[in-house]
């Protein structure tokens, strides 16, 4: 019997259900303020610019929740943390009064270098200690507990000694930080490396969820290819609709990156939700 | 394998502008893997080799870089055409992002490009790169209202020699020594009707104003003018600095009021500082 969801433990909001805040739809957006519950913005799209991308968030601030979600974090590369970026991404939280701030379990690059890609860690216990003391680390900065989200990904560590869900579980617990649970990347990764994606959902500690993702993938037939370019498969919609009776409502949010369709287009794929959280509590 | 060892082998892969196989093979990952351990570091799936795994890293790669310098310099993508992936990934093995974001991967591509003795005209495209380089840093720059022109007007007549305009940040002014601009106008032309690259002296000041980048044309006289605004000599000095130059450089008393007039209505300065040591911004 599933537990009744009890809410997650660091008090955030369930914001409702929300998509991506992108380029493509500012016209859209500042022309008609659209009815939709909350925004996720791509944090370093907006550090390190005064033009039109910071003057449409703030003003989609002024009106709209927010959570800040970052890709250059980089929480497992052995480069040290970047203090600068932490701190911009501080300043924009508090600008933005964002509900939450979130970036990927992955790094991006060492040696100083940056490749802007979320390459995957390795599941051993050494890459899970180092993670720990920087997500303590980066919170700490923050001020505020960072919340992670598990990646899609295309390798698989011949040394890794736990599966991804341990890692995750284990990193949330022992760096009190939160979860994003993207389920499209469950489902990737489980066609990816041949795992139960039921079992990586029922491993989550359902009191750390504090936002979902959903988006649509690529099927190469051999792998797949978390590409955010189309609508949600059925069988990820599924997977939502089981994790959410554990976690109860939490915000949700669609994200479309690659040919990007009409505001309309996306917010409706993204209200699909709403039938699957219907009735449940936060 | 140890993270940090693992993570400066996967980079060194990922990042190779070759075959998978010369990046696995390359004096960079063979450093801290040989090409024949691969199957001790990555698991193979049903369905694809370890080397077929991790090329999806490494195709996406340049892909990514691409993407990036087309947004920054689309029309300098569009003049190399099926030569532009090769000059991404030459421009990206020498220069590396090693920031958070995309944003300035292009800063030292004008100066790449005019090291590279293969793509010509060589000396139009540098041009091409400054111009769209300056478009790209006055689009991040920050926002600031512009001066009015009764500002310019209220400023006492003996004071004017000591006064000192203030250019929006947005601001940039690009000499060019062949026919860039009058290329770069008719970069959307879905008939391609591009002028032939020529040699042709011409001034350019780009800007951003009301959140959209636009670009005026220039006088030479009218650039010299400009360049000493932005350098912070004050209007007397600014005067005697260009009825002192000779030929196109040379100003005639006539010209000041008309770009001054134009210069204000178009929004190219943000505030004033009257005299030594005051400040005063619109």
């Amino acid at each position: 019997m599933t537990p009744k969801p009890k809410g997650n433990r660091f008090g955030f909001k369930d914001l409702g259900i929300g998509i991506g805040l992108r380029t493509a739809h500012y016209g859209h957006i500042l022309s008609t303020w659209p009815k939709i519950d909350w925004f996720e913005v791509l944090s370093e799209n907006y550090m390190d610019t005064g033009g039109r991308p910071m003057f449409v968030l703030d003003q989609v601030a002024e009106r709209y929740p927010v959570a800040l979600h970052g890709v250059s974090m980089s929480i497992g590369s052995t480069d040290p943390l970047n203090r600068e970026h932490l701190k911009k991404l501080k300043t924009l939280a508090d600008r933005t009064k964002a509900h939450w701030v979130s970036d990927h379990l992955c790094w991006t690059g060492v040696l100083g270098r940056n490749t802007h890609d979320l390459l995957p860690m390795p599941y051993t216990e050494e890459a899970l200690t180092h993670t720990i003391k920087r997500a303590k680390q980066v919170s700490e900065i923050l001020e505020r507990p960072i919340v992670l989200e598990n990646p899609s990904s295309y390798v698989e560590f011949a040394h890794s000694t736990m599966p991804e869900w341990e890692f995750l579980a284990r990193l949330a617990r022992e760096a009190n930080c939160g979860l994003l649970l993207d389920v499209n990347n469950v489902y990737v990764s489980s066609f990816n490396h041949r795992f139960d994606p039921l079992e990586y959902l029922d491993a989550i500690p359902a009191d750390r969820v504090v936002q979902y993702h959903l988006a649509g993938h690529t099927n190469k037939g051999t792998h797949i290819i978390d590409t955010h370019s189309d609508h949600a498969i059925d069988a990820v919609w599924r997977l939502y609709a089981h994790s959410v009776k554990r976690t109860g409502r939490v915000a949700t949010l669609y994200e479309w990156d690659e040919d990007v369709p009409p505001f309309d287009v996306v917010l409706k794929e993204a209200r699909k939700a709403e039938k699957f959280r219907k009735g449940l509590a936060q | 394998m140890r993270l940090g060892r693992l993570q400066k082998w996967m980079q060194a892969v990922v990042v190779h502008p070759g075959t998978t196989r010369q990046a696995l093979r390359s004096p960079e990952a063979a450093r801290h893997l040989a090409a024949a351990k691969l199957q001790t570091v990555l698991l193979p799936s049903p369905t694809l080799t370890p080397a077929e795994r991790i090329a999806i890293y490494q195709e996406m790669y340049p892909l990514r870089m691409r993407d990036a310098l087309a947004a920054d310099y689309p029309g300098l993508e569009h003049f190399l055409g099926d030569r532009f992936p090769e000059f991404v990934a030459a421009y990206a093995a020498v220069h590396p992002s090693r920031g958070y974001t995309l944003n300035r991967l292009g800063d030292h591509v004008p100066a790449f490009l005019g090291r590279q003795r293969r793509l010509t005209p060589r000396a139009f495209l540098v041009d091409l790169a400054r111009l769209e380089l300056a478009l790209t840093e006055a689009f991040d720059e920050q926002e600031s209202p512009a001066l009015d022109a009764g500002a310019i007007a209220a400023i006492p007549e003996a004071k004017i020699e000591s006064t000192r305009l203030i250019p929006v940040p947005s601001l940039r002014l690009v000499a060019l020594n062949w026919n860039a601009d009058e290329w770069l106008d008719t970069l959307r032309d879905d008939l391609h009707r591009h002028p032939r690259p020529h040699k042709r002296r011409s001034f350019v000041l780009a800007m951003r104003r009301n959140y959209a980048l636009y670009r005026l044309p220039l006088s030479e006289a009218g650039f010299c003018v400009l360049q000493d605004i932005v350098a912070g000599h004050p209007l007397g000095e600014v005067v005697t600095r260009s009825l002192s130059r000779r030929g196109a450089k040379r100003a005639s008393a006539d010209d000041f009021a008309r770009w001054f007039r134009l210069w204000t209505s178009e929004g190219v300065f943000a505030g004033i500082r009257k005299g030594a040591g005051s400040k005063k911004r619109a």
